[in-house]
């Protein structure tokens, strides 16, 4: 019975862990314009992304738009989650597909919905202008704005599907309970809801700031050239520079802050579940 | 209560409502834009539209980056699920039917592609397999199979997630009765256990297509000349424009999920597997 994990640890051992094992020793040699590489053992390239202010600039643009990001996506999927989650009609099967679909159509496909919408003669600027909110279109394209609704679009159907999860599970007995006695409907989300949703809170924010972190192609899009977040700068050193000392550590920095969030979030959430 | 379809609004009750409106349209609004948008006449993207036409279906169809691509992206999936899929339902039988130790940390192992960012696990293997082509002396970047190989680290974990997950809620009893009526191993297997992992196979085998078929991160650095996947087509083209043959193609790779995830739901509900 037991060999029959082997081909798939194989597999994830042979094109995951001895990839991560070579790009971390990679990471600790030195860039050769002439050669592609010289072999050392130093930790240069985690110094100079340190340090650098050009690399410091990235990575602290990236932590704040993820940290943003998270927080805005938790806000706004809290009531959705929650409508999901107390559904009772044969409906929600439904719901659930269709919150799912668009995680699965892909990244790139929706940029591409985004850009046609906020192109200068864009769907959102032609009502802006109708309506009058605004006077001349609107440069939304190429803007962190746009790329902070982007990432926004990508991620919220996680964070609905996790959170309503925890909360179909809250007994819907409190929430009467609470209000018998006298709680308002934001007393009883304050002290009932939100705290028997701290699991759901946890895990999906993690998943959600680790999504945001990588962001690839919403970045690329919607923020165009000039706009750097990691995941396109760890492309960038591969294709442009050809830079793979400088690259892989950058790709490992990446690494180390989403395993970081993953383990501290498992953690943090086994821990929860059994004090509870 | 946060619901009360009954009465005056309050104000609370009024913004709940606004942003459960507002999220879902944020997460629709690409979707419909990029469907409406394949359908303008005019090949700049500007509103209202000055007509409506299908020729940027055929035009997108002509141009082989996306003809290609399609082909690419179809191949490298199926052929991805097709290795990943089994190799993952051995693993997800052993793991939650073994007797052996260290189960549960094989099953996090086997789990571990999905928490690996992947454009930090594609620079990895773009190292790996530009180093090992010089080894080697073939071509492994920019091949299929090259390409397959990286999509199966998507199809392991997506199965071995589901497939346990559909054993786990099993009885065993069904398997024991057909064992004391005399059928062997070989025979319960086929005629008890397969049978009852097959919601778990046909969504797993669902979710590793789509996963492959839409993915960019792994896959950017490991196409080449000839062989680009879709995706990697149409980020290459929309670093220049966005015009209504890009939404054609975009919209044929909506379709394309959306008649998977229809046709996945008739065998099992999706809604209950996530």
């Amino acid at each position: 019975m037991a060999l029959l994990v082997v081909p798939a640890c194989l597999l994830v051992l042979a094109l995951l862990i001895g990839p991560m094992i070579l790009m971390f020793r990679i990471s600790l040699n030195q860039f050769s314009p002439t050669q592609l590489m010289m072999q050392a053992l130093s930790p240069d390239n985690y110094i100079k992304a340190a340090t650098d202010p050009y690399y410091q600039q990235i990575i602290l643009a990236t932590l704040g738009i993820a940290l943003l990001c998270t927080l805005l996506t938790l806000i706004l999927a809290f009531p959705a989650a929650y409508w999901l989650g107390r559904m009772e009609s044969r409906w929600k099967s439904l719901v659930v597909i269709a919150t799912l679909f668009p995680l699965l159509v892909g990244n790139v496909v929706r940029s591409a919905g985004w850009m046609a919408l906020f192109a200068r003669d864009g769907l959102l600027n032609t009502v802006l202008m109708k309506l009058g909110v605004v006077s001349a279109p609107l440069e939304i394209m190429y803007t962190t704005k746009a790329v902070i609704i982007g990432i926004i679009a990508v991620v919220l159907p996680y964070m609905i599907l996790t959170l309503s999860a925890v909360i179909e599970s809250i007994p819907r007995d409190l929430e009467y309970a609470a209000a018998n006695l006298g709680a308002s409907g934001a007393r009883v989300f304050w002290r009932v809801i939100l705290p028997l949703s701290g699991p759901g809170v946890a895990a999906g924010s993690i998943l959600v700031f680790v999504l945001c972190m990588n962001t690839y192609a919403t970045a690329v899009l919607l923020g165009g050239p000039r706009f750097k977040m990691m995941a396109p700068a760890v492309y960038d050193q591969f294709v442009r520079g050809n830079n793979w000392p400088m690259g892989a550590a950058l790709a490992f920095m990446l690494l180390a802050v989403t395993m970081a969030f993953t383990v501290f979030g498992s953690v943090a959430f086994a821990r929860k579940y059994r004090a509870g | 209560m946060l619901f009360r379809f009954t009465g005056q609004l309050s104000f609370g009750q009024f913004a709940v409502r606004t942003l459960i409106v507002v999220a879902y349209a944020v997460i629709f609004a690409p979707v419909v834009m990029i469907v409406v948008t394949s359908f303008f006449a005019q090949e700049i993207v500007s509103f209202p539209p000055p007509g409506l036409s299908l020729k940027w279906y055929a035009n997108a169809l002509s141009k082989p980056e996306f003809l290609r691509g399609l082909v690419t992206s179809f191949q490298v999936a199926l052929l991805a699920t097709a290795i990943g899929v089994p190799l993952g339902t051995a693993a997800a039988l052993a793991i939650v039917r073994g007797e052996f130790r260290g189960r549960q940390a094989l099953s996090s192992f086997l789990l571990a592609p999905l928490a690996v960012p992947g454009v930090v696990a594609g620079s990895g293997l773009y190292m790996f397999y530009v180093l090992a082509e010089d080894l080697l002396d073939r071509d492994i970047k920019a091949t299929t199979e090259g390409l397959v190989a990286a999509h199966t680290l998507l199809a392991i974990p997506w199965t071995v997630r589901l497939v346990v997950a559909s054993l786990q809620g099993l009885d065993r009893a069904a398997e024991e009765a057909a064992a004391n009526l005399g059928a062997s191993p070989f025979t319960v297997f086929r005629r008890i256990t397969l049978p009852m992992m097959r919601s778990g196979i046909v969504a797993a085998a669902m979710f590793s297509f789509i996963q492959s078929f839409e993915n960019l991160d792994l896959s950017m650095l490991l196409v080449g000349p000839g062989r680009i996947t879709l995706p990697v087509a149409m980020l290459n083209y929309l670093e220049f424009r966005i015009d209504p043959t890009l939404a054609a193609v975009a919209t044929v790779q909506i379709m394309l999920v959306g008649l998977l995830m229809v046709v996945t739901d008739r065998f099992v509900k999706l809604s209950r597997v996530v």
